[in-house]
């Protein structure tokens, strides 16, 4: 194992969720609260204790003095050292990516459990599309977990709205992490009327406030992996750099011939649709429950993620996640791939050349433990911005006809139709995105090639493209920011490519 | 980047208030965003002032009787000290020319 990998090897017990802070437990210790602790006690010098709860028998100590490294508890895996057997609770655990990571953590020996309650099978159904690679029903797929893959997911159907059955398996449970992927991810969706935004936005807003609740109450040292979104910044026209939610100390604002450092503060937001304010509403929330109550959180901003592989998700038909092409809850790359099968002009929005963060799926999951793996400190809210790489989404397309013709002798066209979004087609974008390869040793392994090549695999399989043509219709999108519903016009033809089949690249 | 160096409530008197070279203290706290985001300035600022000033942090949760004595109130500070003496104390997020500005007091 190298060094590089235990990128958390000198964290400590004061990091740890397995252990319980005891002592003077008021992280407070200036201003006011001082004062108030200085008038109760004459000895303010009471440090912050801590209890193992995993080892009782530590009594209570200084928990600055044990690092992971040291810790018996602490073992080496993959992604970093992680807690022996690990409890890793999923919200959302029936999502694309909630079911992959369980059976990725499952596979890592984490003690996964999760709740969903199917709003995504249902929305889904509500707008007339499926997902075109058959998912099983949640029974199967934990069955079919236990016997192809020996992972035991300790599932529950409970709305995360539903905070008295939520507590109740939480306190069950007890989760020394808990990754929160429980929202409506569709930004068309929260824009087709008011009944839409008003569901998205009470479902994530107010469904991730009751936890932050919840977790102060019964899991306080427990992580929170919270998932943003790229989109919660939108491009900034004045082309500064997209910093990861916080400005560094060396960002100066210059003003009246005087300056101050920005260090620290969160950087201003700029959503671009209902469902993405929802993400930004959250973010406030949880910066608030770690600056309130000292909750740990990361705020993920997730760039847009492609693929379909992992190899979990691959051992077998059951393992499946979903994938989902339709103008709602479709994704750029896994749309244009399904479009590329069955012979639909791949449709770029408006100019196409809105750069955007993307990670593939397997990548994303390796984050996701990284992340897991290394807690973040009492109170800390960090935030990290979750791509691989950024590109235009027509040299994505233009990737995806390459490939398509090239390995699977298809025959792509690429059209541009009328964007139906109020974004900027063309624009300054300088996304940092640092903080996962600096302080978590996060490598992409995937690249996008690869990842497509794996996609067409899957995707020309005659049982999935017959799925794909049957919700042909609810690719090009009728879901207009302005509140029209209407089919967009196509404006431009660009390319017809047809190359002849040759040999395979991408896999070797 | 040189070594971290961490003040605590044991080692406060000897290397803060009784050292030979002047002492800039950041009093910090892991909740503290202003606080984390500051310190590869003074990373920076440790090896650029090596030998002239000491940089050094302390956190106040984990060390409350220096806090209090030392009278913190928000969050950062930072105290300049010389010859256990304070020569100056800012509080708030401060940048990289801020802070050598505090430094070259007594360099
Ligand atoms: N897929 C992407 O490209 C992408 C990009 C950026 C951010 N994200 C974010 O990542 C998270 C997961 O995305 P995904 O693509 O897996 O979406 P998904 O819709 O497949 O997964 C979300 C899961 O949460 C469940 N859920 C929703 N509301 C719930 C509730 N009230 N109670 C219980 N369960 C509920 C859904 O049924 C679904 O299974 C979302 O928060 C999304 O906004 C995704």
């Amino acid at each position: 194992m190298s060094a590089y990998s235990m990128h958390n090897q000198d964290k400590t017990c004061w990091n740890c969720p397995a252990i319980d802070l005891a002592g003077m437990v008021d992280f407070r210790a200036c201003g006011q609260s001082l004062q108030i602790s200085k008038a109760r006690s004459d000895d303010s010098d009471t440090y912050i204790l801590a209890r193992c709860k995993r080892n009782p028998g530590l009594g209570v100590y200084d928990p600055t003095t044990i690092t992971f490294a040291e810790c018996p508890e602490w073992i080496e895996r993959p992604y970093g050292y992680l807690l022996r057997d690990m409890r890793v609770m999923i919200l959302g655990i029936d999502g694309y990516l909630g079911w992959t990571l369980a059976l990725w953590l499952g596979n890592l020996g984490i003690k996964v459990s999760g709740i969903d309650n199917y709003n995504r099978r249902n929305w889904v159904k509500e707008r007339g599309a499926h997902t075109v690679v058959p998912i099983s029903r949640m029974s199967e797929r934990l069955h079919a977990a236990t016997s192809v893959l020996g992972i035991d997911i300790n599932f529950r159907e409970i709305d995360i709205m539903d905070r008295a059955r939520l507590a109740e398996f939480i306190d069950e449970v007890k989760p020394e992490a808990i990754v929160h992927y429980a929202e409506c991810p569709s930004a068309p969706y929260s824009m087709i009327d008011a009944e839409h935004a008003i569901l998205v936005q009470e479902n994530n807003v107010l469904g991730t406030l009751g936890l932050l609740f919840i977790m102060r109450d019964l899991v306080p040292e427990t992580s929170l992996i919270k998932l943003g979104t790229m989109g919660e910044y939108g491009t900034p026209l004045t082309g500064r750099p997209i910093f990861e939610g916080i400005f560094p100390a060396d960002a100066i604002l210059k003003w009246d011939n005087r300056e101050w450092s920005l260090g620290g503060e969160l950087t201003p937001r700029d959503p671009v649709s209902f469902y993405h304010v929802s993400k930004v509403q959250d973010t406030f929330n949880v910066y608030e429950s770690c600056k309130y109550w000292w909750l740990r959180s990361y705020d993920v901003m997730q760039g847009v993620i492609y693929g379909i592989h992992t190899d979990q998700v691959a051992a077998d038909e059951r393992l499946r996640t979903r994938f989902d092409i339709d103008e709602w809850f479709g994704t750029v790359i896994n749309r244009f791939v399904a479009q590329a099968v069955i012979g639909f002009p791949l449709s770029i929005y408006g100019a196409g050349e809105q750069l955007r963060g993307f990670i593939a799926l397997e990548d994303a999951m390796q984050c996701m433990v990284r992340l897991i793996a290394s807690p973040p400190d009492p109170g800390q809210y960090g935030v990290v911005n979750q791509m691989s790489g950024y590109c235009s989404i027509r040299s994505l397309a233009e990737t995806v006809a390459e490939i398509g013709s090239q390995e699977f002798g298809l025959t792509v066209r690429i059209q541009r139709v009328e964007n139906p979004r109020v974004e900027a087609d063309i624009h300054p974008f300088e996304p940092i995105y640092d903080n996962l390869p600096k302080e978590f040793a996060f490598q992409p392994k995937v690249s996008p090639e690869m990842e497509i090549y794996r996609m067409f695999e899957l995707l020309t399989q005659p049982s999935i493209k017959q799925r794909i043509e049957e919700k042909k219709h609810l690719i090009l999108p009728r879901t207009w920011w302005s509140g029209q519903k209407k089919p967009v016009e196509t404006l431009e033809v660009i390319d017809e490519v047809e190359y002849a089949p040759r040999a395979k690249v991408y896999l070797s | 980047m040189p070594p971290e160096l961490k003040f605590t409530s044991a080692n406060f008197q000897t290397e803060v208030i009784g050292s030979d070279v002047p002492v800039m203290v950041d009093f910090w706290a892991s909740w503290c965003l202003p606080c984390k985001a500051i310190e590869p300035i003074l990373s920076e600022l440790a090896e650029d002032y090596k030998g002239k000033v000491k940089i050094g942090k302390i956190n106040v949760d984990q060390n409350r009787k220096i806090a209090s004595q030392c009278g913190i109130q928000g969050l950062p500070t930072f105290i300049l000290f010389s010859s256990g003496r304070v020569i100056d104390r800012r509080t708030g997020s401060q940048s990289k020319s801020q802070l050598k500005e505090m430094l070259n007091r007594v360099s």
